[in-house]
């Protein structure tokens, strides 16, 4: 397995070697993506000194957690996601009759995947925690790195679950397209701005408030957090991240076993 | 003259009936619509909470703004001409060239086909909007002037967009460009934030670009923001862009298809 997983990154890189064009293309995508969401959010907070409590610098580092973690699950986890246009298209069954888990198969299938997102989000990682004068400790540094792997393990979760579904409704395109924008755009801002349901919603159904908002709270010791939890309920997201991953991994082996395939 | 308009009528009638088939689609740009509208209140509504309101434009004035704006992004977001892009990729063009059409004309048909459908879109989308937040009506005159900058502004959208549909003429695959394209158009047209609110020498650059044309000139009338005796001034710059990317649009056009012939498809 080990082997494969060291050709799987061999051939991602020479892909990614192969196609420089497209490469710089992807990535000046990437760049702009993040570039206009951070952009726009400088440009309200230059005309309002915060937002509940959160000034720009506050909601930079909010969005840098969040993005080092969505970029650490698609660096390596992104074929996830494609599962179900495989199960449409029949390629899936493929990995069924070969004999290494069937998940592996999905994580180690090549396109042209280079870490360029998860570089850029650790560099203004950086940036947006000296920006708030954060004490930057062995111990802090230890705990930024769990809530990362926590946040990533919680968006993996979130794509497996959606791709799960897919072993029953075929069509799952709408599903994922509104946890997506739900993901993208909701995590922008601090959670405590929302009403009541949808706050609940982001803390426990699909909880990306613990990919950022909680422990950015935690971090940046802010007196509230919008449920009224304590606030060092900031440093549970490697914890949500592991359980939430078991619950969607035992709901994917569940809908593996049953797959009977689409009928082709 | 009705013969000459006959087959674009017809290829703008099958660009909708097209579009209604993606039902998948309808259903999300509608739900996708309703969640913005909820989270553009409950921003704006943030952010005035504890603030004073910036270059006196009062909450329900931004609200107003960012709930028209979405609405208008409907229409202004959609790329018309991406049939160009899709052609050069898989080479049909080459058999559109041999029809006796005009492939612009057929192309902008095809593009108001599709916006038409969109356009329809419209009124669940803003039914759904006004159960989430209020939406101020400005007067008869106001609206009437607001119309016609929209209109002003999809066509600088649509050569914007004609413009770089023609650059896969040379590259043949433009996908990762028009996403770029979509989201500075939202940011620098002043979809997401209203222009007024960047800083006072950024503002200069961006009102300069085509992109303030298409949502920034139509919203600031809309609000009031632009006063009639303006309209006239506003309205010149969108023609002027409208002529220029035209004119700049036809020349890259004539360039391109060239290209294709020699090439031989």
């Amino acid at each position: 397995m080990r082997e494969v997983y060291r050709q799987y990154w061999r051939i991602n890189l020479l892909t990614t070697l192969e196609y420089r064009t497209n490469f710089l293309l992807w990535f000046s995508f990437t760049l702009v993506y993040h570039g206009t969401a951070i952009a726009a959010l400088w440009v309200m907070l230059n005309n309002f000194p915060s937002m509940n409590g959160w000034d720009f610098r506050n909601m930079a580092f909010l969005y840098a957690l969040w993005m080092t973690a969505h970029a650490l699950d698609a660096t390596f986890f992104s074929t996830i996601g494609e599962i179900p246009q495989w199960i449409r298209d029949g390629e899936f069954d493929r990995l069924l009759v070969r004999p290494l888990d069937e998940l592996f198969q999905v994580i180690s299938t090549p396109g042209a995947i280079f870490p360029d997102e998860l570089l850029l989000a650790l560099a203004f990682l950086v940036v947006a925690i000296a920006a708030n004068h954060i004490a930057v400790t062995a111990g802090f540094v230890g705990l930024v790195a769990l809530v990362v792997a926590g946040g990533a393990l919680i968006d993996l979760s979130i794509a497996l679950l959606i791709s799960t579904v897919a072993f029953w409704f075929v069509q799952v395109d709408a599903l994922r397209w509104i946890v997506l924008q739900l993901e993208q755009e909701f995590t922008r801002y601090p959670l405590s701005i929302y009403t009541k349901g949808v706050r609940l919603l982001l803390a426990f159904v699909i909880p990306f408030g613990f990919m950022n908002y909680f422990p950015a709270s935690y971090f940046l010791h802010k007196a509230d957090n919008g449920l009224g939890l304590p606030i060092s309920v900031g440093l549970f997201t490697p914890a949500v991240g592991i359980a939430f991953f078991l619950i969607a991994y035992a709901c994917w082996r569940f809908g593996l076993q049953r797959y009977q395939g689409v009928g082709h | 003259m009705r013969e000459a308009i006959e087959p674009y009528v017809q290829f703008a009638l099958k660009a909708m009936a097209r579009e209604a088939t993606y039902r998948f689609e309808v259903f999300t740009s509608i739900g996708s619509l309703a969640v913005r509208v909820y989270l553009l209140r409950v921003v704006w509504v943030a952010l005035y909470a504890r603030n004073a309101a910036p270059h006196g434009v009062p909450l329900h004035t931004i609200i107003t703004y960012s709930a028209v704006a979405l609405l208008m992004g409907l229409i202004l977001d959609i790329d018309q001409t991406s049939l160009l892009h899709d052609k050069l990729h898989d080479g049909s063009i080459v058999v559109d060239f041999m029809k006796p059409i005009s492939v612009p004309l057929y192309l902008f048909a095809d593009g108001t086909g599709e916006v038409l459908f969109h356009a329809a879109l419209i009124v669940p989308s803003l039914a759904l909007a006004l159960l989430i937040v209020h939406i101020d009506v400005p007067s008869a005159a106001v609206f009437g002037a607001f119309a016609v900058s929209f209109l002003l502004g999809y066509f600088v959208g649509f050569f914007l967009n004609f413009i770089l549909n023609c650059v896969a003429f040379w590259t043949l695959e433009i996908s990762a460009v028009q996403l770029i394209m979509t989201w500075v158009t939202d940011l620098l047209g002043g979809q997401i934030v209203p222009l007024l609110f960047f800083p006072a020498g950024l503002q200069q650059a961006i009102f300069a670009l085509p992109f303030a044309a298409m949502f920034s000139t139509p919203l600031l009338i809309y609000i009031g923001e632009i006063p009639p005796e303006r309209y006239a001034e506003v309205m010149g710059l969108q023609v002027f862009w409208i002529v220029a990317l035209g004119l700049i649009a036809t020349a890259i056009w004539r360039a391109g298809a060239r290209r294709v012939v020699v090439q031989g498809g």
